[in-house]
């Protein structure tokens, strides 16, 4: 079961993740779009979409910083476990609480309003469940740290860059707590949803806007 | 100097009688589909009024078109850094109530009923969420004044810093026909985070690529005439587009062929791109509208000719620019004027102001009046046409009681007035343009595909139609 869960389904993952968002961009480039509903309801998007995309932003950058760079790294720094358990958390709580807010906030508004339920797919109502449990499960495992002391960075962060270098060390994985386990089934179902679903937008972030003339002109 | 060809319209508001046919022949071509039920590419509004959407002429609100900031151009938006933490939410977006909500009736229960003592209803359903509703507002509720107080919202009279009286007697309208206006300096282009808005080279149209499109709506608020719409149902972005299939095959717009006033003038205007910037720069926003006339060039000028030519504009293209009524009427004869010259996008649709109803002063046995006495108070017209500038209105105005001065003393064989503005037989030229001029005199387009002469077309003849033909584009 371990080495299906963490041997198989993460490449199964990235392989869906990377190959059909190519092909949704190759061949559905017009269905692609922030799918934004500002336009049917705004007054109660005002705290909500800000708050949960700066609570996403925060928690990417801590996984980046978590899973990425190695425990040797930071404590070459002079960052011993104790300092980093606390910066872990200090950062952590405030982008969960946000994250966690700002998406249930954006799930009363979506399913109690009629205009938004109208606009809610079924690839949506899918996407909200899997993203939902993803969070939860994420912000239940940091919360997890201030009572029991796990360190994700001795198993999964070795774990997820023996992904990376395509030879997956599965020994790390045993006995990882619930909530951790949960996560990882979860992250890799939201990645194989990304390309089929509006998650696709991260990858519209308009860099190129800042390089570019005001007017911009074509030929037919 | 880099000469660029447009396709400009021209719309004579004394003609037309709000009849709404240009927007129902659009809606009927473009936005009779899901998402886009509340669009009107093309609307027409009584003005005074609050128009559609709701307020759309008040910037302070939606922060459209551009400003000069210490003497630079740019988007009244905010800059790109600005714009881009607006990403999550825009507090400058419309919504779909300040255009209207959209609905249709139950016809079905008129026909279904059973027998009963009471005729059926056909109640409102919303065309959104298909629930029953009440209808509070409609794309067109100030139709003819019929919402009475909101005229007295127009942003213009706010601007104007007076009230004015629905009192019958003093009571006066007019009606504004919009489209977009395909601007030689375009805010939705340049708010377009993406870069899926452009400006064609060739005839000037500006339009959205749906395939680029990912729904930031920044287009929405920064164009000042509102005339972007956001499909909630594509997610993406939906404009006017000159009905360029059309124009691509000599033909008017939509709007322009079903016109039953005849309103509307189409043609090419040749203009120079280098120039566009620096006048769009004019300090003064009353001046913005001569130098917007000086951007526009003389299509029989020889170096304008050869600078054309050089930019790749075919002949088909330069023998309409010469012939072109719109040059004609807004350069030559300058009887048209920009809406709202003061949001800096300098449109290329041109309004001819209205003088109707000219009987204002009728007790006083006036036949013409002076154009300070219209019923149309001259301050609010330049509100809407030149940045608060009076004068220009009235010189405008002017210029077509002169016409029709000239045209009356000519029926009644009376002899012509002296120290005219213009030779006679130019007043003999605008009326028969702006009066009884045919289809083919109001609308010159060069013919066939652009930049395609019209032998070559022949040789297209039983090909696939205007997706490909022949493989010209």
């Amino acid at each position: 079961m371990n080495e299906f869960l963490y041997g198989v389904l993460p490449y199964v993952a990235f392989t869906v993740l990377i190959g059909g968002t190519i092909i949704r961009y190759a061949q559905g480039e017009r269905g692609w779009t922030t799918k934004s509903s500002e336009f049917l309801s705004k007054d109660d998007l005002k705290l909500a979409g800000p708050m949960f995309h700066l609570g996403l932003f925060m928690a990417f950058g801590g996984h980046i910083i978590g899973i990425l760079i190695p425990k040797f790294v930071t404590e070459a720094a002079g960052v011993n476990e104790n300092m980093y358990h606390f910066i872990a958390l200090a950062g952590g709580i405030p982008a969960g609480v946000l994250f966690t807010l700002g998406f249930i906030m954006l799930m009363i508004r979506r399913f109690s309003n009629d205009k938004m339920k109208v606009n809610t797919s079924q690839i949506d109502k899918l996407l909200y469940l899997i993203l939902g449990l993803t969070i939860l499960t994420g912000f239940a495992g940091t919360l997890s740290g201030m009572f029991n002391h796990f360190d994700y960075r001795e198993h999964i962060s070795p774990w997820f860059r023996s992904l990376l270098m395509l030879s997956p060390e599965i020994s790390y994985m045993e006995d990882i707590p619930i909530f951790f386990r949960l996560h990882m089934l979860l992250w890799c179902l939201t990645a194989i949803l990304f390309p089929f679903s509006r998650l696709v937008h991260c990858l519209s972030f308009p860099f190129e806007y800042f390089c570019r003339s005001n007017i911009v002109y074509r030929r037919k | 100097m880099k000469i660029m060809a447009q396709v400009a319209m021209v719309m004579n508001l004394d003609k037309c009688i709000g009849c709404h046919t240009c927007s129902i022949t659009c809606k009927n071509t473009w936005t009779n589909r899901e998402g886009a039920e509340y669009m009107y590419f093309n609307n027409v509004e009584t003005k005074p009024g609050i128009g559609y959407p709701k307020q759309w002429e008040n910037q302070e609100k939606w922060k459209g078109g551009w400003q000069l900031k210490d003497g630079d151009l740019s988007l009244r938006t905010g800059s790109k850094l600005d714009r881009i933490l607006k990403l999550f939410y825009h507090p400058e977006q419309p919504e779909l109530e300040d255009y209207y909500h959209p609905w249709t009736y139950d016809y079905e229960t008129l026909i279904h009923s059973e027998r009963k003592n009471h005729q059926p209803v056909a109640r409102p359903r919303s065309l959104i969420t298909h629930k029953r509703m009440d209808i509070k507002w409609g794309p067109n509720w100030e139709d003819d004044l019929s919402n009475g107080e909101s005229a007295r919202n127009d942003y213009n009279l706010q601007k104007m810093a007076q009230d004015i009286t629905l009192e019958f007697h003093d009571i006066f309208m007019k009606y504004l026909p919009r489209n977009c206006n395909h601007c030689l300096n375009p805010a939705c282009v340049a708010a377009c985070p993406s870069g899926a808005i452009y400006k064609r080279e060739e005839d000037g149209v500006v339009l959205v690529n749906q395939d680029g499109c990912r729904g930031w709506r920044h287009c929405i608020p920064a164009c000042p005439y509102k005339k972007i719409y956001y499909n909630w149902k594509s997610n993406k972005a939906e404009k006017c587009t000159f009905c360029y299939p059309r124009l691509e095959n000599g033909l008017p717009t939509i709007c322009t062929d079903t016109c039953v006033g005849r309103i509307r003038y189409l043609g090419v205007i040749l203009y120079d791109l280098d120039a566009v910037k620096a006048a769009a720069s004019t300090t003064d926003p009353q001046q913005i509208y001569s130098s917007v006339l000086d951007v526009i060039k003389d299509p029989t000028d020889p170096a304008v000719i050869e600078s054309a030519k050089a930019s790749g504009i075919s002949d088909a293209w330069l023998r309409s620019a010469e012939i072109s009524p719109v040059y004609k009427i807004i350069k030559t004869w300058k009887l048209a004027l920009p809406l709202h010259p003061e949001y800096r996008t300098l449109p290329m649709v041109w309004y001819i102001p209205p003088l109707s109803p000219i009987a204002k002063k009728i007790e006083d046995r006036v036949y013409l009046p002076d154009s300070k006495e219209m019923r149309i108070p001259v301050a609010y017209l330049a509100e809407l046409f030149s940045a608060g500038n009076t004068q220009i209105i009235y010189q405008t105005l002017q210029r077509l009681l002169d016409m029709r001065t000239v045209m009356r003393r000519k029926e009644l064989g009376e002899p012509m007035p002296q120290n005219m503005e213009y030779e006679i037989n130019t007043y003999e030229k605008m009326y028969r343009l702006l009066g009884i001029a045919k289809y083919s005199e109001r609308i010159k387009l060069p013919a066939g595909l652009q930049g395609v002469e019209h032998d070559k077309l022949r040789e297209l003849q039983g090909s696939v139609g205007y997706s490909c033909p022949g493989g010209y584009c």
